[in-house]
């Protein structure tokens, strides 16, 4: 760890990772699968569209921006048809009337060339803030896939996590200084949590950068404090969709890492107003000191439309702005 | 001859392989078109009941002996049965077990009451449409209870004991319907040995007023280990156990009394490989020596819903598949 290197004395702003899509690249992803226009032209709207939300952030002065995986259709999907040993599969049901399409390990599962780090460049040449790399983690990656070919969850796990390595390398000898690595699966087995810890340590052992996780959809009181043994220099939690109960913990374990503090709910059309903001952001303040927190919504915010992610994430900014001006 | 059996839910989407975008199939697109108030409920009754009469004879055509709606009505088994109640409503998303699936937290606000039947004109049609026994499924109290927030009862038991007697109203209901096999799951339990006598005496409430000739008992996703004989205790007739994710429940087999019944989950309802007959056969073979057929079941592990739709059928030759040559 090199030191964060940011501008201001902390409550620095950033988003957790994917960004809505615009209607017309939605519309063009199904057009592309249907075989109805090219490859060249779905890139140039996924182009279009990541020089959008850059834009966006630069516009509201984010800290940290991301690329908003404007080319990505899921988190493990994307890494799946990246990675040989993975494959897409077929449909099953992730929530309500959500489906997705489950990867399948049928081989040893490597890495044969970078798969992130040219969208990283694309994105980083649009602005002058650091932008994230970002990387979804190797439990997460084997844990939403079937396994075909391994039938030994830690031999997979350790194979995606090589893989997730070199990307991580690529990534910071292009220039990232911070690197993301999700791991939104680390709490759904509490007794796979060492699992979790020796992938994580493979992936950031060699790494100089910025490195967090972002943990989600757990039950946090079994996953604390156990999770500050994962080995990154900051983590990343939703906070917002459970009334902030997890900061509770914080006064019996303190918090030894830098804290992403989630203060937005992504699956509530409701827009959080800036003082409900701004008081989980005080709540956090007694806990932590500002030049440990980070301030962004408490997951990705592709579930939205384009418009209530530009919402909240103008709220979050004004939030934080509110909190920066009494210190 | 030894019976096969599902667990209960199958999945809703089609076979199919097309990369990119997902299949906009019939129920999925009626569910979006109901949202934007572009369909009626009635649109949508009529696409669910296709999809049943679907999903039952894939089963049947595998081969299967006692066959279920595949649940293609709900999203999981908690949240439709929570959310009919009275005193009941459903908040954030929260992960299904250790699945990568996401339900709907029940939070119980108020005293938990009978609203009339969930799942009786459900089992009534699946039943006009099968040539098999339907089996009835519901969830335990104890696992609605555990996946639940309870904001009234502040007591635990009150709460398990208040859902068992809506749960008893429902399986009464499903008995004078006719259906002859109840399954009701607890797969909570297996995380909470210490809720055992308690989730008995729930248990006890749901089936007191039943005749019908099989209560099945489900747990699943683990093994059984730690409620060890006493699970056997439970006021149920067959007992079904997962040997996919509960490897351990093997050392349970030699514990299950003379006048129990297992229903053996053997081939893995999560994963897509084809487990090979001769591997999960040598199983069964010790299970039908024990057993014989007449206390004997196969089934896959859970529900199938986990898989692609290609996969669950496959799973489901293949349990029949080994079902027979275990019993030749």
């Amino acid at each position: 760890m090199s030191g964060i290197d940011l501008p201001g004395a902390g409550l620095w702003t950033t988003s957790v990772g994917s960004l809505p899509k615009p209607p017309y690249l939605t519309r063009a992803r199904a057009k592309y699968a249907r075989n109805e226009i090219a490859r060249a032209e779905l890139r140039e709207l996924e182009r279009q569209a990541t020089r959008e939300w850059i834009d966006f952030q630069n516009s509201i002065d984010t800290d940290v921006v991301v690329d908003g995986e404007q080319y990505r259709g899921d988190m493990v999907a994307f890494f799946a048809e990246e990675l040989p040993g993975l494959e897409i599969g077929g449909l099953v049901r992730a929530y309500g009337n959500r489906y997705y399409r489950k990867p399948v390990a049928t081989g040893p599962v490597g890495r044969e060339h970078a798969v992130t780090v040219e969208w990283w460049e694309f994105a980083q040449s649009l602005t002058d803030k650091p932008v994230k790399g970002m990387l979804t983690g190797p439990y997460t990656i084997c844990d939403w896939s079937f396994d075909e070919h391994y039938g030994n969850r830690r031999a997979f796990v350790l194979d995606v996590a090589r893989a997730i390595r070199d990307e991580a390398l690529d990534l910071e000898a292009a220039g990232a200084r911070f690197i993301q690595i999700d791991e939104p699966a680390a709490s759904t087995r509490m007794d796979e949590f060492s699992l979790v810890i020796e992938a994580m340590e493979i992936i950031t052992a060699p790494l100089r950068a910025h490195t967090i996780t972002h943990i989600c959809y757990g039950d946090f009181h079994d996953a604390y404090p156990k999770m500050l043994d994962i080995p990154v220099d900051q983590i990343d939690l939703e906070l917002a969709n459970s009334d902030y109960a997890l900061l509770q913990s914080f006064g019996e374990h303190p918090f030894t890492r830098y804290l992403g503090l989630g203060v937005s709910d992504v699956h509530s059309h409701v827009l959080e107003p800036v003082e409900t903001m701004v008081e989980g952001i005080r709540r956090a303040l007694k806990l932590l000191p500002a030049d440990k927190l980070f301030v962004d919504p408490d997951c990705g915010l592709k579930t939205r439309t384009v418009e209530e992610a530009q919402a909240k994430l103008t709220n979050i900014k004004k939030a934080v702005d509110i909190v920066r001006a009494e210190s | 001859m030894i019976n096969t059996t599902v667990v209960g839910s199958y999945p809703k989407p089609p076979s199919g392989k097309k990369p990119g975008a997902s299949i906009p199939f019939e129920l999925r697109r009626v569910l979006r078109s109901l949202e934007k108030g572009e369909a009626s409920v009635e649109d949508l009754h009529q696409a669910q009941d296709r999809l049943v009469t679907e999903v039952i004879s894939e089963q049947e055509e595998a081969g299967v002996d006692v066959v279920t709606d595949g649940h293609v009505r709900w999203d999981d088994l908690v949240t439709p049965f929570a959310s009919h109640m009275a005193g009941i409503e459903l908040s954030g998303l929260l992960r299904y077990f250790d699945n990568n699936v996401y339900y709907r937290r029940p939070v119980c606000v108020g005293p938990v009451e009978w609203r009339g039947p969930v799942s009786v004109d459900a089992w009534r049609y699946a039943d006009s449409v099968a040539t098999k026994p339907v089996k009835a499924v519901i969830p335990g109290p104890l696992t609605i209870a555990r996946l639940s927030l309870d904001d009234h009862y502040s007591s635990h038991e009150k709460f398990v004991l208040a859902l068992a007697r809506v749960l008893a109203q429902e399986a009464f209901e499903l008995e004078a319907a006719g259906a002859r096999i109840i399954q009701i799951d607890e797969p909570a339990l297996l995380d909470a040995p210490e809720d055992l006598p308690l989730a008995r005496r729930a248990l006890g409430a749901v089936v007191a007023e039943l005749k019908l000739p099989q209560v099945v008992l489900a747990t699943y996703f683990s093994d059984a280990k730690r409620l060890g004989a006493d699970l056997f205790d439970m006021p149920a007739d067959v007992f079904h156990l997962d040997f996919v994710s509960g490897p351990e429940n093997e050392e349970l087999i030699s514990l299950i009394p003379p006048e129990s019944k297992l229903q053996a989950g053997v081939l893995d309802s999560r994963n897509t490989l084809l487990e090979s007959t001769s591997d999960v056969g040598a199983f069964v073979h010790r299970l039908f020596e024990e057993f014989g057929a007449d206390r004997l079941s196969l089934a896959p592990s859970a529900g199938l819903e986990f898989l692609p739709r290609d996969k669950a059928r496959s799973k489901l030759e293949r349990l029949t598949q080994i079902a027979r040559r275990a019993g030749e």
